[in-house]
């Protein structure tokens, strides 16, 4: 992610990181509308204010996002009802390509079971590519307490591949 | 004896997010790709423009204040101005080695008054074509 430092064209860079960004908003929103506008404010300020500043690039457009859409979850009481249609968005789109390994569709379905605190978690370590210490910071929780979370989350997952492959 | 949590991560890790849709990507280019600085140019004149505009009725109501009682006093009724046609020219490089867009932007003011007592009109119409350097960032 260092490329984002240097002058690269925005198009490349979100060619690359673009799908994993867009699942890290995804899990923070509850439909697949609000978490492209989530991205696109978030990415739009990342990368005409951000992606210049010392640090962790990864960690900054992380930030932004999770910016982006605690933005959004205050302005959602206003709109309450379209979020409640839209929010069946969460049963019926995937968040991932389809796969053809049974065990892996079963594990990207058994991803959005998990309670919100462990999910958020683990998407942040695997595709934010962060530290239990940088996911504590996003989080304000303890580095602590994220890896807590995440190994719930491993023994959660395991539970749930297993009772689904063997459906 | 292989850790189990490694083998979910590495599991986690082979699924592919779904790509962002193309709807996306063009909202993002409208967003960054669009030269800020020519919404700031026009922005800017803009303003300047209303400025101008407040301050020459400012001083046509003063003025007129203090003319003959008979006299038309013309109360401003509309501005318009035009929508901006903004053209861009191939970057050139200036003296010191910088790179610079020539941009030139033309459009109309119009500026109507009317005295109610003699119905007539006052009518300024004024063309406007104004030839700019933006700077270009170069990384």
């Amino acid at each position: 992610m260092q490329d984002a430092h240097s002058g690269q064209d925005w198009r490349a860079w979100f060619a690359e990181h673009g799908a994993r960004l867009r699942l890290i908003a995804r899990q923070w929103t509850r439909s697949e509308a609000d978490a492209d506008d989530v991205l696109q404010e978030a990415f739009v300020r990342f990368w005409k204010h951000q992606r210049h500043l010392p640090g962790n690039p990864n960690a900054l457009v992380v930030t932004s996002i999770r910016r982006s859409a605690l933005d959004l979850l205050r302005r959602g009481d206003r709109r309450a009802a379209r979020e409640k249609v839209v929010g069946d968005d969460m049963e019926t789109v995937t968040w991932f390509e389809p796969e053809a390994d049974p065990r892996l569709a079963a594990l990207a379905d058994s991803l959005k079971l998990l309670s919100d605190e462990q999910r958020e978690v683990v998407v942040l370590k695997v595709w934010g590519d962060l530290t239990f210490e940088e996911i504590g910071e996003q989080l304000s929780i303890s580095p602590n307490t994220a890896a807590s979370r995440w190994r719930y989350a491993m023994e959660a997952l395991r539970k749930l591949i297993t009772a689904r492959t063997h459906d | 004896m292989t850790d189990p949590d490694h083998d979910i991560e590495q599991a986690l890790a082979s699924l592919r997010p779904r790509a962002p849709s193309p709807a996306l990507t063009a909202r993002l280019a409208a967003e960054l790709d669009a030269p800020a600085s020519r919404r700031g140019v026009i922005i800017a004149w803009s303003a300047g423009l209303s400025a101008a505009a407040a301050a020459l009725v400012a001083a046509f109501v003063f003025l007129g204040g203090v003319g003959e009682p008979e006299a038309p006093a013309y109360q401003l009724v509309r501005v318009e101005q035009s929508r901006p046609d903004v053209q861009f020219f191939r970057p050139v490089q200036m003296d010191d080695g910088s790179f610079a867009r020539p941009v030139r932007v033309r459009w109309q003011d119009t500026t109507r008054w009317e005295d109610a007592r003699s119905n007539t009109r006052l009518i300024n119409y004024r063309p406007n074509d104004q030839f700019t350097l933006l700077p270009l960032e170069t990384n």
